[in-house]
């Protein structure tokens, strides 16, 4: 494909589009005697096209480049290599802004080499195979793109200085995450714009699986990140009356296979799923008409549907506990169970809460959502729950309107705060306002762009997201919501007064004051710009790892004794957004009740994770505990995270983390267990989060030594 | 006083139902192959003491959370002062659970009839007969304070139950099914797989645990026969 | 004898009223910490105390460890004063939590 190329006269006219698409086409072959397919007047095109350069000034560096070729020996003349002599030329005039203009982005030859030769350990979600690298080739020229054009230069340089980190720029065409209500698809049936199909609403409860399952796999190629779905197993209550056992079982089993299934789409992604369940009817929900077969209203409201509700969830829990076919846990979907004082309420809930903690004993799947007190609450997306404002109560009676979505996630590098204040108070908490002022800027920027194609409407790129079959666009641009993360606020803290979160009870408090202050401040902006700025506790797989690295090659030799991990074999990172340092000794209801603290203040993604290592507890121990961090506690949200070793060779699954297969000795063995939010394979792991693996804390009995993880008593 | 040596302050495995701190104290008087706590049991002089004040102003600081105090070893019952330990504990307001071997019947006696232990916990090590007993505990074991032992929990004075480790090459499915038939004690029996991880015999470090999902199985099966 | 800490906003209709106990105290001696939720230290203390509604007020001992508090409503001066003083105002019997 990439031969040479050459076009003369009518040729050039024929090829125009792609002339201007693509650089292939100004391949030049040089002989003795003259430039095959040369023609200077086409870098004069380029400039006057692409930059603000006078006519004259581009003849001129056409000519000089023209020189330079001719005077060179160089045998064949690419147009990178062309582009990269006219750009010197207008550095050498001064013409900075002209050259930004004029950059060709791009990957050098060695890197896409080593990119489809070897995984990518970036995101761990990625498999590595040729559709896997196309889409890391993608990203990564979005990726410039978005640094160069979408971002201010302040901006990009931030990201790139490691200050701040823009998530997901490789997307940057799309928004973040979203939430979904199954009810959209149930009335609307599949009518996806550009797509030939057209399905009406689905009359069976496959059917309307399949729809969800086509809907996602759109809706995962519009968005960056997580897809989230509300009260699934209420919404598909209508369709499963009357149905069997088995056939509900089946049905669970559908769903959960075709979720967890890696090569659906993206890049051989799996969608990044969460399915929110509730044993109750969600008071928001009591009234509201159902919708059933063929979308049309049943005449019942989802209070009739109770028990379709109830089977349907115990049995997405039954295939969750029966694990694969070798009994390793699903990596995907994950099931989100909302715990709120109406569950306690609703007859079974012991039962349940014995099931699914059965399974998160077993298998690590389950998530316990806390929504405390009688405000209704419902998780947005992966990422954020809210509480229900009059104007969402109002939509919920419509419940197809509930669609929400995160546009992007900007995180702050904390520790990189504390460096630059230098133990000076006052500096430090006006260099927290600077860099969140920084996020919020981000977050202006990106949005301009995504409202720019978004106004392309059907006919542009984020068609899906333009379309309007109920009066308003898919993506309700009003109800947005802007990610403000951070990572390593317990770094932040030792830098600045000598001790970890959990040394003491100061410390603690003080990291607290940090937060306080962000909470304050993206209020205020978004007072200021009527959109909701919120804080989150980011998912920060690379980001830690990133920026603990930065900050070695800026902040050295400081970071050398703040970074976590092993500096030597290069797993360094930072402790996660609020987390307590990962190796502490803290026992699991420490670790709930303290880090559960910041919740409150952290509206997204907030979540406490209990590493169980071998231990396999039993349920109604679990469910004692769960029940009790409902009521003791503000944590928001917390999964007890098992390890598994999964053998290559006998194909079962062991507990624990182990170097060789317990049942059959075979050292070919994987290790799974949960990295930031999901279920992986090790093998996958980046450096950064084997280095937090090795220090993670477990719950496991200390002997030798007493216990120097000092107590937060709180409240 | 007895040296505790060893401190979990929370557990969700060791007693069901429960949140429960542990606390390990050293010696025992059998020498299971198998069994995985032995440094601790046999050696506790490597092994710093906790003091009883610092974990019950530890357990009081948590005390909305933990329900109770799991004791275990080693094999408790070798203290003489255990029933001062369990009292001790008890006046703070915590149910106390009780792992032994079931050696010493008088002490769960006293301790039954004091009524200060809220669950005895109690290791069946191999089918009730001298030679298999003794095969599994590693050394020659006088029957009769472990039947004793069977007896007195039995008349159910306290929560009770009865639990068997399975460990390949020393028990096969049959002993189980013996053994489970022989006590009669339904959902109270349970097993435990073998963890090959540190063994006080390593030769056992190769032999492979069952499969846990089999396991299960049995155990369903055993507890059924009533 | 401990001391006090009072939670209060200042767009709230019944924090003048926690206020105005806050004054009265600090008047016979007791120390009393007045915490505004709008502000960082105040937001972040109450964050430590789980204090989601305003007004709250709290009695903690010489260890800063809670004795009681009122989490989004007002007491009378006098039974904030039976948690402060249990020991001079012990004419009906004091419902703290002590340590056992
Ligand atoms: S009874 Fe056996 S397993 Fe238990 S502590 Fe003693 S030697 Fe170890
Ligand atoms: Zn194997």
């Amino acid at each position: 494909m990439a031969s040479v190329i050459e076009m003369k006269g009518n040729q050039q006219e024929l090829f125009k589009h792609e002339i201007e698409t693509t650089d292939m086409a100004l391949f030049v072959r040089t002989s003795d005697e003259a430039m095959l397919g040369w023609d200077r007047q086409r870098i004069v095109d380029a400039l006057m096209r692409e930059t603000y350069v006078d006519f004259d000034t581009a003849k001129e560096v056409a000519r000089e480049v023209e020189d330079l070729i001719a005077t060179s020996k160089i045998k064949m003349i690419t147009s990178p290599l062309i582009r990269e002599l006219v750009d010197t030329k207008l550095v050498e005039r001064g013409l900075e802004q002209a050259r930004k203009m004029h950059t060709r982005l791009g990957m050098p030859l060695y890197d896409v080499d080593q990119l489809i030769l070897h995984p990518n350990k970036e995101n761990a979600n990625v498999p590595h195979g040729p559709e896997a690298t196309n889409l890391t080739l993608a990203e990564r020229i979005k990726k410039e793109y978005a640094l160069l054009t979408v971002f201010s230069q302040e901006i990009a340089d931030a990201h790139m200085r490691g200050d701040i980190h823009l998530h997901d720029l490789g997307f940057i065409d799309r928004p973040y995450c979203s939430g979904q209500s199954l009810e959209y698809i149930k009335r609307f049936g599949l009518s996806l714009p550009n797509s030939i199909a057209m399905a009406k609403p689905a009359k069976h409860p496959e059917v309307l699986l399949a729809h969800m399952v086509k809907f996602a796999a759109a809706l995962q190629s519009h968005f960056a990140g997580a897809i989230g779905w509300d009260s699934i197993n209420l919404f598909f209550a209508p369709y499963l009356v009357g149905m069997s056992d088995q056939e509900m079982e089946q049905l669970a089993q559908m769903m959960i296979f075709e979720f967890s299934q890696q090569a659906v789409a993206r890049g051989g992604q799996a969608i990044f799923t969460d399915l929110n369940l509730y044993w109750e009817i969600p008071k928001h929900f009591e009234n509201v008409p159902a919708i059933g077969p063929g979308g049309e209203f049943t005449g019942k409201t989802y209070s009739d549907y109770l028990e379709e509700s109830q089977r349907f969830a115990k049995a997405l829990f039954d295939v969750y506990q029966e694990g694969d076919g070798s009994g390793r846990p699903f990596f995907f979907p994950k099931p989100l169970v909302h715990i709120t004082e109406k569950f306690f309420q609703t007859p079974g809930h012991t039962d349940f809460l014995y099931h699914i903690c059965d399974v998160a004993s077993e298998k690590g799947n389950t998530y316990f959502v806390f929504d405390r007190g009688e405000t209704a609450k419902i998780s947005e997306c992966c990422r954020l729950s809210f509480k229900l404002d009059q104007t969402d109560l109002e939509d919920a009676k419509h419940p197809w309107k509930m669609r929400y979505c995160a546009l992007q996630n900007v995180t702050l590098n904390l520790p990189r705060i504390a460096y630059l204040a230098k133990g000076d108070d006052a500096k430090l908490f006006s260099k927290t306002a600077e860099f969140i002022e920084m996020a919020v800027k981000a977050h202006l920027e990106k949005k301009l762009f995504i409202e720019k194609l978004l106004s392309l409407g059907e006919k542009g790129p984020l068609a899906l997201l333009a379309m309007e079959r109920d009066g308003s666009p898919y993506l309700r641009m009003g109800r947005a919501s802007f990610l403000v993360g951070m990572v390593g606020l317990n770094e932040l803290v030792q830098i600045h007064t000598g001790q970890e979160m959990h040394q003491s009870k100061q410390a603690f408090k003080f990291g607290l004051k940090v937060i306080a202050h962000m909470k304050l401040l993206v209020d205020r902006f978004s007072q200021r710009y009527g959109m909701r700025f919120v804080l989150e506790q980011t998912p920060a797989e690379s980001t830690a790892y990133r920026f603990a690295k930065l900050d070695l090659k800026f902040h050295s030799p400081k970071s050398g004794h703040i970074v976590k991990g092993d500096i030597s074999k290069g797993e360094v990172y930072y402790t996660n957004s609020t987390y307590l340092n990962n190796s502490a000794v803290l026992n699991p209801i420490e670790r709930v009740r303290q880090e559960g603290l910041f919740h409150p203040l952290i509206e997204a993604g907030a979540l406490t994770h209990i590493w169980l290592g071998e231990a396999r507890p039993s349920k109604s121990s679990l469910a004692n505990f769960v029940v009790k961090t409902f009521q003791l506690t503000q944590n928001d949200q917390i999964a007890f995270s098992p390890e598994f070793t999964a053998c290559n060779r006998c194909h079962r699954t062991s507990r624990g983390l182990r170097s060789s297969c317990a049942y059959c000795g075979a050292e070919d063995v994987e290790g799974i267990t949960r990295i930031t939010g999901y279920f992986t394979k090790l093998s996958s792991w980046n450096k950064g989060k084997l280095g937090e693996l090795r220090d993670r804390y477990r719950n496991q009995a200390f002997f030798a030594q007493k216990n120097e993880g000092m107590a937060v008593e709180a409240g | 006083m007895i040296e505790i040596k060893g401190f979990l302050e929370t557990s969700f495995s060791d007693w069901r139902g429960k949140i429960c701190s542990v606390l390990f104290l050293p010696r025992c008087n059998f020498r299971c192959p198998y069994c995985h706590n032995h440094s601790l049991v046999f050696h506790p002089e490597q092994y710093a003491t906790f003091s009883l004040e610092d974990i019950l102003a530890r357990l009081r600081s948590l005390r909305d959370w933990i329900d109770g105090v799991c004791l275990t070893g080693g094999e408790p019952t070798l203290h003489a002062d255990l029933p001062l330990l369990v009292r001790k504990i008890k006046r703070h307001g915590f149910s106390v659970k009780l792992d032994t071997n079931g050696s010493n019947p008088a002490m769960l006696e006293e301790l039954i009839e004091g009524g200060e232990t809220d669950f005895i916990s109690m290791d069946v090590k191999a089918p009730l007969e001298p030679f298999r007993y003794s095969r599994s505990t590693g050394l020659p074991v006088n029957l009769k304070p472990i039947l004793d032992s069977i007896e007195i929990l039995k008349k159910g004075k306290v929560e009770y139950e009865f639990r068997m480790t399975v460990v390949p090459g020393l028990h096969g499915e049959e002993d189980i099914r013996t053994l489970g038939g022989r006590l009669r004690v339904g959902q109270r029996f349970i097993l435990q797989n073998f963890n090959p991880e540190n063994p006080l015999d390593p030769s056992l470090r190769n032999i492979f645990p069952y499969d846990p999902k089999a396991l299960k199985k049995i155990e369903k099966e055993v507890q059924e026969m009533m | 004898m401990g001391f006090i800490k009072i939670f209060t906003k200042a767009k709230c209709p019944k924090c003048p009223a926690a206020k105005e106990i806050g004054k009265e105290l600090k008047k016979e001696g007791v120390s009393v910490l007045n915490y505004d939720l709008d502000t960082i230290d105040g937001l972040a203390e109450a964050s430590f105390y789980s204090i989601r509604s305003t007004p709250s007020i709290v009695i903690e001992d010489e260890e800063e460890r809670e004795v009681i508090s009122w989490r989004g409503i007002v007491p009378t001066l006098q039974e904030v004063k039976q948690h402060l003083f249990p020991l001079t105002s012990s004419l009906s019997p004091s419902p703290g939590r002590g340590e056992g």
